[in-house]
């Protein structure tokens, strides 16, 4: 994720934890003496979610993105603060509607991509007031 | 929405000479909340006319500009603007308050990276110190500020920038007049510029100016913001209840007399209030509630550390005939104060409930209920007293487990008998959204 460029000044979210997150040692069954070691847990939300105020969980369905791993009923992480979706997945908003697909800007030119077989490209009219990119998928929650 | 009293009193004047016209003040305000937030997630809704309703579905609390256009009034009842509503195909919310706090949480947030100083006002509102930025250079940060927040949250802005709180409120006002040529941005920095805007702001559109207070200076045949402006200090002392009236002159002078307080987290009262979905006539109906409403506030209370003295309870009994306007309703209430300030439910339900049944009348119909907690202190059974019982302390653990338990299960798994298992008090909420940002199960979806 770096050097990707977010709207403005970068978001400096505050890690709001206390030391009592942070489990002391006779807590474990260690000895005191191993209390120095001791340090919060990893957290999921620290690598997943860049900017907390821009950032959404939206629900997928349909196979529009099976191509990418994306699948029916996975959750997906979604961004609104990057700035240039070129290539990336996307939630966009065309006729009123919320899809997720891959986008592509050539030029001028805006497709929507699926990643199935099933469904073809969209080409989007760039003037068009109805179409918009609502945010960059950044990661996906798919259960095995 | 604070009296004009409260506002002014609140504050001490911070104006010091040397310091006047270098300072300056962002109100950012989002642009019909309610609404903006229904649509973040309905792209069919955008440029569209949305209503979202109170409480109880009863009042239109929010419009976007599209239903203004058709006419309908802020805090009208429903039933009155429903034919217009229908006929339009209006979209209709009820409130979906989960939703709109969280995505107020995301605006403030994004302001706080933006500003070093932001001071929440409201739900929807903000005030931010742009001390130090160069007077070239604001327009453009007001317009990063207006794009940021939208951007990142998907709620639209305006912004009023002014060397005093009263000036940027009315800044805003301008921005909001004209969206389309201000670009919903107005800076209000120079003597002209202020000058054209207060000549163009009636005294009932200041900010603090109440309808009694407005009344009183129409009495006196001061009817623009700047004629307000140009009455001397020394007369507002005398005649507009002293150094408050005289703070508002300033203020319009572009002096700043109100200091910018510390962000509102924590609350000097904390109230929980409800229309019933239906009205109440039993008195065991009447004292779930409460008690629910006890547990809601004293929930409230505790994520603030603190613990009150006073414990307050109203009932409002339903009206004979159906009221034409929105009207709060004839209320009645009773207070007691503990003996020692409190965070602990079951200290709270019983006082609460004794209350309840002295207020409660056989045979009335209660349309609505509340709980204030007012006398807060920090609450000092957190460290734990030495001098105070064990229990206290094991009692403060169960609160927490209780917090916890409900915090991350969310829908009040663990409540107190008291609070009842039927509900059929609820408040009705026929056309909620989704809770899109706080409800794993009512995501939105995308396809």
């Amino acid at each position: 994720m770096q050097g990707e460029i977010f709207h403005g000044s970068a978001y400096r979210g505050s890690k709001q934890f206390s030391q009592h997150d942070v489990q002391t040692a006779n807590a474990t069954g260690f000895t005191a003496a191993a209390d120095d070691y001791m340090e919060r847990g990893v957290d999921l939300n620290e690598q997943l979610v860049r900017n907390k105020p821009a950032t959404f969980f939206l629900r997928v369905r349909g196979d529009a993105m099976t191509g990418a791993g994306i699948h029916d009923g996975d959750v997906v992480i979604v961004d609104r603060s990057i700035k240039n979706p070129a290539g990336r997945v996307v939630i966009a908003t065309l006729n009123g509607e919320m899809l997720i697909r891959r986008f592509e800007k050539n030029f001028n030119k805006i497709r929507l991509l699926p990643e199935t077989s099933r469904l073809s490209p969209i080409d989007v009219d760039p003037s068009g007031a109805d179409f918009s990119v609502w945010g960059v998928v950044t990661y996906v929650i798919h259960s095995l | 929405m604070m009296t004009a009293s409260s506002i002014l009193h609140t504050a001490n004047p911070v104006s010091s000479p040397e310091k006047e016209g270098r300072q300056l003040f962002a109100i950012v305000d989002c642009n019909s909340f309610y609404c903006s937030c229904e649509r973040v997630f309905r792209p069919d809704l955008w440029n569209k006319p949305v209503v979202v309703l109170s409480n109880n579905d009863g009042c239109i609390v929010s419009r976007s500009d599209e239903a203004k256009r058709l006419g309908i009034g802020m805090a009208g009842p429903y039933f009155q603007a429903k034919h217009v509503i229908e006929r339009n195909g209006v979209a209709v919310f009820s409130s979906n308050y989960h939703l709109y706090g969280d995505m107020s949480w995301r605006v403030m947030e994004t302001l706080r990276s933006l500003a070093p100083v932001v001071e929440v006002y409201s739900v929807d509102e903000a005030f931010l110190s742009l001390d130090g930025i160069g007077a070239a250079d604001l327009q453009s940060y007001a317009r990063h500020i207006r794009d940021t927040v939208e951007q990142w949250t998907g709620v639209s802005v305006s912004v009023g920038v002014a060397p005093t709180r009263t000036l940027a409120k009315i800044a805003n006002h301008m921005a909001k007049k004209n969206k389309q040529a201000t670009g919903c941005v107005h800076i209000m920095q120079t003597g002209e510029e202020q000058r054209t805007a207060l000549q163009q702001t009636r005294v009932t559109d200041i900010w603090g100016v109440g309808r009694a207070y407005a009344d009183k200076l129409l009495n006196w045949g001061i009817s623009s913001a700047w004629d307000l402006r140009n009455m001397p200090p020394e007369w507002a002392y005398r005649n507009l209840g002293g150094v408050v009236g005289a703070r508002l002159i300033r203020e319009l002078r572009g002096e700043p007399s109100l200091a910018m307080k510390d962000e509102l987290t924590e609350k000097r009262m904390i109230a929980t209030t409800r229309m019933f979905g239906q009205p109440v006539t039993a008195l065991n109906d009447l004292k779930e509630a409460v008690a629910t409403y006890i547990s809601r506030a004293a929930e409230k209370l505790r994520r603030q550390q603190g613990a009150a003295k006073v414990i307050t309870v109203f009932v409002v009994p339903k009206e004979a005939a159906q009221p034409r306007a929105y009207q709060p309703g004839h209320s009645l209430s009773a207070h007691v104060t503990l003996p020692t300030a409190t965070s602990l439910t079951h200290e709270l339900i019983k006082p609460a409930l004794t209350m309840t049944e002295g207020l409660f009348e056989e045979g009335r119909a209660y349309k609505k209920a509340g709980v204030m907690l007012s006398g807060l202190a920090p609450d000092g059974s957190i460290q734990g007293s030495l001098f105070s019982p064990g229990t206290k302390n094991a009692h403060r653990y169960l609160m927490d487990a209780v917090d916890n338990v409900n915090f991350s299960m969310r829908d009040d798994v663990l409540k107190f008998g008291s609070s009842g298992i039927q509900k059929n008090w609820k408040m009705r909420q026929e056309l909620r959204s989704g809770r899109y940002t706080t409800r794993w199960e009512e995501l939105r979806e995308v396809r």
